[in-house]
């Protein structure tokens, strides 16, 4: 509990009497927008797991003839859906408000997600849909949309390393326990993802490649670990606050 | 009166740069009437050729003017902070919004803009780069949806005896967030309203965002104006 928050009393006056509602709405869009995530990614994209980089020019070309329905679809709710993880990113930020630390990292930790996202997330929408949107493209325009497309989304690493680090460095520092200090190690794990998965620039096939035993498999199951944990430790992060409770950071 | 301050520079560096942007708007020759996704290569090619000036400036302006609107989204943040909701965690959510929104901005007319740069290039090349110009332009839209969907909430969580906006913003935040959302198609079809050149993803959508800022930047300039004028101590007058 932040007793320099409460001890400034005045402040909560005349506040709202729906504790923490807000809280919770954005809470509940957080497994919401992951489990949209998951079927854009998984079933009808087919980005998740990708299919490998050593495909031919005409393999690649066939795929998106396969795939092609799906993949707007999927893509087409991106569009809209993605809007929706920043609203998870600013509840994970502002917990991390409440912490003892300066809020020097939840600014930090919206600004490197709204750095990710475009990289990271809808340039692999928007190179997809490219591709798919017309079917009689030049084949080997098709194949860099392809090779854009994957490596801007698996490849991504800065930004959400950097994401990781101020999330893990705050968990260590902070003295009010919003969030347990295993998590902290959690995050760690995520960084060394993001270096396992370095070498996708270079490998087309093998552990490293980008459907890689490494560098997908490996670091995927990880990110599901640590968004399970951050999904059920924010939840108990706003069970644990206790409302109308005044904050400005 | 609307002292000046970070909050109302803010706002009229979006009306001057706004102004701009219509201009910029106006100038580009692929925006009247906006450009068929169903145009052939060498159709495509032949715009950049015949257009190639007009294309440069108007859209280097949109590069330099697009991302000079963040100031103005982030007085809407600002404000969001000094309502009286349970916790301030739509601001920071909204802040998430608008910043992943202005790198989309920030990108577009970088197509636009290397696909003029050498309009003899290979007609597919000038097509694929006018593709993710306009489907970049047009078709991601969420976080415009997500962030008016936050700022509605917050507008009706604003548990005080005189809310920072009045509850009609909050309406016509949602109706703003419906009317542009179906744009998100805009990627996938290539003909009917929803096509990137399309009654829906085009007109409907532009002119949704315009309305949003102009009609934001009254009610932002009214809550300026009763923030400095209230007596009451508030914790977010010293930031003003």
């Amino acid at each position: 509990m932040r007793t320099g928050a409460l001890a400034d009393a005045t402040l909560g006056s005349g506040r709202s009497r729906k504790p923490n509602l807000d809280l919770w709405i954005c809470w509940w869009l957080l497994p919401a927008f992951y489990t949209a995530f998951a079927v854009i990614f998984v079933p009808l994209t087919r980005v998740m797991p990708p299919p490998p980089p050593g495909l031919s020019v005409a393999q690649i070309t066939a795929f998106f003839h396969a795939h092609r329905e799906t993949i707007q679809i999927g893509f087409g709710l991106l569009m809209v859906a993605l809007g929706f993880g920043c609203i998870g990113n600013g509840l994970v930020a502002y917990q991390m408000t409440r912490m003892s630390i300066s809020p020097v990292f939840a600014y930090g930790y919206i600004a490197t997600l709204a750095v990710g996202a475009l990289p990271g997330c809808l340039f692999a929408g928007l190179a997809f849909l490219a591709a798919a949107f017309r079917p009689d493209r030049d084949p080997h325009l098709v194949a860099l949309l392809y090779d854009v497309g994957l490596l801007t989304f698996v490849g991504s690493l800065g930004c959400f390393a950097t994401n990781y680090l101020v999330f893990a460095a705050a968990i260590f520092m902070d003295k009010n326990k919003i969030f347990p200090r295993w998590m902290a190690y959690v995050s760690v794990w995520q960084i060394v993802t993001e270096v396992l998965a370095m070498p996708v620039f270079v490998f087309r096939k093998g552990p490293f490649a980008w459907d890689g035993a490494i560098s997908f498999y490996e670091g995927t199951v990880i990110f599901g670990v640590f968004l399970s944990c951050l999904i059920l430790l924010v939840r108990k992060a706003i069970q644990a606050q206790p409302p109308d409770q005044p904050l400005h950071a | 009166m609307m002292t000046l301050n970070a909050q109302s520079v803010s706002l009229w560096i979006a009306l001057f740069f706004g102004a701009i942007l219509l201009v910029a708007f106006i100038l580009f020759p692929g925006f009247f009437p906006p450009m068929s996704p169903n145009m052939t290569a060498q159709q495509v090619a032949a715009f950049y050729a015949d257009h190639t000036a007009r294309i440069r400036a108007s859209m280097v302006i949109f590069n330099f003017c697009g991302v000079m609107l963040v100031p103005f989204f982030m007085v809407i943040v600002y404000q969001m902070k000094r309502m009286a909701t349970p916790t301030q965690v739509l601001a920071y959510c909204y802040l998430s919004a608008a910043a992943t929104g202005a790198t989309l901005f920030a990108i577009a007319d970088l197509f636009w803009l290397v696909a003029a740069f050498r309009p003899e290039r290979d007609p597919q090349l000038i097509m694929l780069l006018n593709d993710l110009a306009w489907i970049t332009f047009t078709a991601p839209v969420g976080m415009i949806v997500a962030g008016n969907l936050c700022l509605a909430l917050a507008i009706y969580l604003d548990d005080q005896p005189k809310p920072v906006m009045p509850r009609w913003v909050g309406h016509f935040s949602i109706l703003v967030a419906l009317a542009i959302a179906p744009s998100a198609w805009a990627g996938v079809v290539r003909s009917g309203p929803l096509a990137w050149n399309g009654a829906i993803s085009f007109w409907v959508r532009i002119s949704a965002y315009g309305a949003f800022i102009a009609v934001m930047f009254f009610v932002l300039r009214a809550a300026i104006i009763r923030e400095g004028s209230d007596d009451d101590p508030s914790w977010g007058r010293s930031a003003g």
